[in-house]
């Protein structure tokens, strides 16, 4: 095993060495050349990382993209929070947190937050889950360059951590002005905020684009 | 491969691919691996697209700040709140976590973006070699915590959801939230315009066109 490993890399250096990489950074050259697992390369004029060997990269990037489709579906079915006052209940989903503005008047807002919190989570998941089984399966990769160059440039928009701070907020401003339920989507949401974040972690962008562009046309 | 050969970067795949030595006029060129769109250097409106959403920002700024963003109503009673009275509200209500949150979030986090940018985009016109790995953190930072300050439109938002007892109890939505949100997308757009590679290539640039 170690051994086939090591010819690979030797195999894989004789044939690239020269390849010349820019730092997405700062634009400074650099000859890309393997590294061994578990290492990483950076820019030598700006320092910023250009690329990594992570063992296991795909097959951990498909296990949190799966359990963050889980945890996805959960969040939107079940009620994030609910409020009791004088007998009165109210329920909210993620849904109708995003179409709270459209029922106020403002469907540019709603259209927003639905695009924050809903369409480009579930773009960035979709994606991850087709782009790693490209590479994988060795699939004809021009869908997956598409959707992975657009969830790259939609990916400052997916904004579920920052609502997940608005909804601690809410929660400690409603806590002393009526009973506040906590509902399931609530801990999914959590679960969902943390796995999204440990796959873009490990996922190192370098590496995806290179796979994808050796095995396109 | 020779260092000075006219190499053009994709910004969205980091793919490199070779300038070509004259362009035709309106020619569009393209990423080979993604498919982006490349421009050369000169062609870069860059600076001019992130000034005019900077300014739009800015101007948007000041009714997101004067106009309310949000009512609530205890029976039947209440006014409406702009962000700086419901930082004081919070305040009053003795809950300063929250207030510093929606401060820092909500007023410091915009008005610092603004003050950054315009920093950074009038160091890259004068063309200027001045620390320029402290200015590129300063962009990184800037373009990272942008999105934060769209905490305070979710809580809007998951508040006119929830707290709706007609009389009882209600929060609604003011246009203060609408131009605030304005203010953070505009913002968070002049941060993707503005290319940061500037920051290192200008005066380089300026010695390879000559
Ligand atoms: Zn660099
Ligand atoms: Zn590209």
């Amino acid at each position: 095993m170690q051994t086939i490993l090591y010819a690979d890399l030797i195999a894989s250096f004789m044939s690239v060495s020269a390849e010349p990489i820019a730092c997405q950074e700062c634009g400074q050259l650099h000859r890309y050349s393997p590294l061994a697992l578990g290492k990483t390369a950076n820019c030598r004029r700006c320092g910023a990382l250009l690329y990594r060997n992570r063992p296991d990269m795909l097959d951990s990037v498909l296990a949190l993209t799966l359990a963050g489709l889980t945890l996805f579906v959960l969040t939107n079915v079940f009620p994030l929070l609910g409020l009791r006052a004088q007998g009165a209940e109210q329920e909210l989903h993620l849904l109708g947190a995003s179409l709270a503005f459209w029922d106020q008047g403002y469907p540019l807002l709603a259209g927003l937050i639905i695009l924050n919190i809903i369409i480009f989570p579930l773009f960035e998941l979709l994606t991850l889950l087709v782009v790693v089984l490209t590479i994988r399966y060795h699939w004809r990769s021009s869908t997956a360059i598409f959707l992975f160059r657009w969830m790259r440039e939609f990916k400052p928009w997916g904004m579920l951590e920052v609502f997940m701070l608005g909804v601690l907020v809410a929660v400690v401003k409603l806590g002393d002005l009526a009973t506040l339920i906590v509902g399931a989507a609530f801990w999914s949401f959590a679960g969902l905020v943390l796995t999204m974040a440990a796959a873009t972690t490990l996922l190192d962008p370098f590496s995806v684009w290179r796979a994808l562009g050796k095995n396109n046309g | 491969m020779a260092e000075n050969e006219a190499l053009l970067q994709c910004r969205v795949c980091g793919c490199l691919s070779h300038a070509p030595t004259q362009l035709k006029r309106f020619e569009v060129m393209h990423c080979p691996r993604c498919g982006a769109r490349l421009k050369l250097a000169q062609q870069s409106t860059s600076v001019e697209e992130t000034w005019a959403l900077l300014i739009a920002a800015a101007i948007l700024y000041i009714p997101a700040n004067f106009l309310p963003i949000m009512s609530v109503y205890m029976l039947g009673a209440g006014q409406p709140d702009t962000i700086i009275t419901g930082v004081y509200h919070l305040l009053e209500a003795g809950q300063w976590p929250l207030a510093l949150i929606v401060f820092v979030a909500s007023i410091v986090v915009p008005l610092l973006k603004l003050f950054t940018l315009s920093f950074l985009l009038i160091s890259i016109q004068r063309r200027s070699r001045w620390r320029q790995h402290d200015r590129m953190r300063l962009y990184r930072i800037t373009e990272y915590v942008g999105r934060w300050s769209m905490v305070d439109v979710f809580v809007i938002a998951i508040l006119t959801g929830l707290v709706q007892f007609g009389n009882l109890a209600r929060v609604d939505a003011n246009l203060g939230s609408l131009s605030f949100a304005a203010v953070v997308v505009l913002t968070m757009f002049a941060a993707r315009t503005l290319d940061e590679h500037l920051i290192w290539d200008v005066a380089q640039q300026e010695e390879e066109l000559t």
